[in-house]
């Protein structure tokens, strides 16, 4: 660029701001990144020198059953929490949209949960999920049944999900709800005229004309299913028989309780790997180029 | 569009109003039952039993026998979250005014090293930080909750963002002022960028108090614990205390809370400009 000139005044203040991010982004960014990498191709322990064992570590994971079993999981997490947390966001979407002046206190209600304490609430749905809870006595009244929330590897994972989507359906409802603002009104006049039903112009404009906006859900809750760990953690501690064990609760077992932090270290990598292909596999499938003409 | 909606229309209204305070009922059971004696936590309708504030005072007096000293896990959570929201602000505000606003060689390639940063997972960085953490003999220590997290590649993205949008006028005036960095970004970009600055500090604040994994690996022992990690041990170990453990995740969540209902227009105006 400007070889041999001075630098100006203005981009001295610019590369040192910068600079100390790149820094700082060295020391906590770059450096354990450079260890997970290293961690992926060699054995240690946490206290000897690591010993390099080239591609053991990967061979080892990819066919651990309870990595695979983890990653499982998740599936089984997806295919309850997908349909409750689209559902449940586009009721908040279309609710926003329909009510007029308590706008802002409906979204707020439904953020609350979004920006208040995971910790805190896992413990609260632990109570809430119990056989003696109050939502087994409100079931009890009406079925005469009590649900066993966490003694069953199905139900538990059900349970996992309606919390999480509880925390996040208001989010997502915000993100289809700026969508739905962008949609002309005037091609429902035009839909109307045609007779399309409900039904019809939900499934054949609405929809499409969010798909933006619904491949922004989709990504984001494909990142939160791998990242799951505070849930069900502190809700069913993994079981029942690792029913809810998730790859973060493994990789967090394998690296602390059992000391084998060089397979932790490949399971993240693999893990990572995995949901970048879900995330590419699910652009592939649903992603469209919405034009209107 | 609201009216002229008929019958159908005012269903669909008390509908979506009923759900939205559905969305509520944790957080009213949760303080309902933080203020009940534990054998009537599972027994009593929400708004009925005999309200009391023993829970809180178990928490404050009664836990250090047990080895939970909850007062000074609040203080520690305070301190570190306090911290690092304040150091997260600064430098963001700062190295965003340079991305956004300074012709500087590189610029581009740090705007994209920030994009870079925000697609890998931060969970992948758990377990390497920790050998780092342990490289510097920092575990069990304030310093491994606060150090690794003083700036963030997120906060000054958002940001830049936001200040590549202000007009050039305003950076014309403060030239002909004769306005130095600091006030440049004091005086005139952080008053014209609330919002976004707004929803940094509350993200940055509520992910710093509610982190929960991290602390869990980096500290051991119980009296440096932050306050979300303390409350999950205690209910482990005394699960069967219903109340206190409430009244816990009632001390964790208030803070959140609060800010949240303080900071709702700024929050509700800055969730609208980050989704578009």
């Amino acid at each position: 660029m400007r070889t041999g000139r001075p630098l100006s005044r203005e981009a001295v203040i610019g590369l040192s701001l910068a600079g100390a991010y790149l820094l700082f982004a060295a020391v906590f960014w770059a450096y354990p990144f450079f260890w997970l990498a290293r961690l992926s191709v060699t054995q240690w322990r946490f206290f000897d020198e690591p010993v390099f064992t080239g591609a053991r570590n990967f061979l080892r994971t990819v066919r651990d059953p309870q990595f695979l079993l983890s990653l499982w999981n998740v599936v089984r997490f997806l295919l309850f929490y997908l349909p409750i947390a689209v559902a449940g966001a586009l009721t908040v979407a279309f609710g926003l949209r329909h009510v007029g002046r308590g706008k802002a206190f409906v979204a707020l209600c439904f953020l609350l949960s979004n920006v208040s304490s995971g910790v805190a609430m896992a413990l609260v749905f632990t109570k809430i999920f119990s056989t003696t809870g109050p939502l087994n006595a409100l079931v009890f009244d009406w079925v005469g049944v009590r649900i066993p929330w966490t003694n069953d590897p199905t139900l538990a994972m059900l349970a996992i999900a309606l919390v999480v989507a509880w925390k996040f359906v208001g989010y997502y409802g915000l993100i289809l709800y700026s969508g739905l603002l962008a949609v002309p009104r005037d091609i429902y006049d035009a839909a109307r005229l045609d007779h399309a039903g409900p039904l019809t112009r939900l499934v054949r404009i609405t929809l499409p004309l969010l798909n933006a906006q619904l491949m922004m859900v989709l990504v984001f809750a494909i990142l939160v299913s791998f990242g799951l760990f505070t849930e069900p953690f502190l809700i069913t501690g993994g079981g029942p028989a690792d029913g809810t064990a998730t790859p973060q609760m493994l990789i967090y077992e394998t690296a602390f309780r059992r000391l084998q932090p060089s397979h932790a270290a490949t399971m993240s990598i693999l893990v990572s790997a995995v949901s970048y292909a879900l995330i590419a596999a699910a652009r592939r499938l649903f992603e469209r180029k919405v034009v209107l003409a | 569009m609201t009216a002229g909606r008929g019958l159908g229309g005012w269903a669909a209204t008390i509908g979506i109003y009923a759900l939205a305070l559905t969305w509520l009922y944790p957080f009213a059971w949760m303080v309902a039952a933080s203020l009940k004696p534990t054998a009537q936590v599972y027994t009593t309708a929400l708004f009925q039993g005999d309200w009391t504030l023993d829970n809180f005072r178990f928490l404050f007096a009664t836990a250090d026998t047990l080895d939970r000293p909850f007062l000074q896990a609040m203080g520690i959570s305070a301190l570190v979250t306090f911290s690092v929201t304040a150091s997260v602000l600064l430098s963001s505000a700062f190295i965003a005014f340079a991305l956004a606003r300074l012709r500087f060689p590189g610029a581009k390639l740090f705007g994209d090293f920030l994009l870079l940063q925000m697609v890998i997972p931060t969970t992948m960085f758990i377990l390497p930080l920790f050998v780092l953490v342990k490289q510097l003999g920092l575990l069990n220590s304030l310093a491994a909750l606060i150090l690794p997290s003083l700036m963030s590649g997120w906060g000054i993205y958002m940001m830049s963002q936001s200040f590549k949008a202000m007009p050039e006028e305003y950076f014309d005036a403060a030239r002909l002022d004769r306005a130095g960095l600091w006030r440049t970004v004091t005086a005139v970009v952080a008053p014209l960028n609330k919002s976004i600055i707004a929803i940094v500090a509350l993200f940055t604040f509520t992910g710093t108090w509610d982190n929960f994994l991290w602390p869990l690996i980096a500290i051991s022992d119980t009296d440096r614990m932050p306050l979300a990690v303390l409350l999950a041990t205690f209910s482990k170990q005394y699960g069967g205390y219903a109340g206190p453990v409430m009244a816990g995740a009632v001390l964790q969540t208030l803070p959140l809370v609060t800010l949240f209902v303080l900071f709702r227009r700024q929050f509700l105006q800055g969730m609208s400009l980050t989704l578009k």
